[in-house]
């Protein structure tokens, strides 16, 4: 990660601009337990109280490493239900990283954000017709094959 | 280029998320 992501201009303005960024290391105690630290390098996505939201364990490259924040960031505003803020950030994910590893996720997680904002199933049914069209492989398309029967 | 403004201490970044209103990005790395 630090020769090759963490150096990309991309990635350190984003980094900068979103989120507050600590380094530790691998053994830094208490917090490998904690955090059950096994490998390296391991990023979590923390919410201000400490609470892991997120987690990504190896090396993944500037245009996979930022929608991979992004889904981290999504996690933490879905999970203290500020769902506006979430389907915000899922929404970048797909509209400017489709072609990502998180993006199937985020195509899920953005139907049940709009869900639970409305109480209306269409988002569901949407999300998994979008996977099935757009990621037919992923496990993500597979989570949501219930919503095709709405 | 940019470099990333790193935190060494998790107290302090969970403050200044709480501050900020930004969630915490903990990279745990090895140096070798």
């Amino acid at each position: 990660m630090g020769a090759v992501t963490y150096p990309d201009s991309r990635v350190a303005e984003f980094i900068n601009n979103r989120v507050i960024p600590v380094q530790l290391l691998f053994d830094s105690q208490p917090y490998a337990s904690m955090y059950n630290v096994k490998w390296t390098p391991t990023i979590l996505m923390l919410d201000d109280g400490g609470k892991e939201h997120h987690r990504i364990v190896g090396f993944l490259p500037p245009e996979e490493f930022i929608p991979g924040l992004l889904l981290g960031m999504a996690k933490v505003n879905f999970d203290r239900d500020s769902l506006g803020q979430a389907d915000g950030d899922v929404e970048k994910i797909i509209n400017s990283y489709p072609q990502s590893a998180a993006a199937p996720e985020a195509i899920y997680l953005r139907g049940v954000i709009q869900y639970k904002e409305t109480h209306n199933p269409q988002p569901l049914k949407e999300a998994f017709e979008k996977l099935r069209r757009e990621h037919p492989t992923s496990e993500w398309s597979k989570r949501a094959m219930p919503y095709g029967l709405l | 280029m940019a470099d990333i403004k790193w935190i060494g201490d998790l107290e302090t970044a969970l403050s200044l998320a709480k501050s900020e209103g930004k969630p915490v990005l903990l990279d745990f790395f090895n140096p070798n």
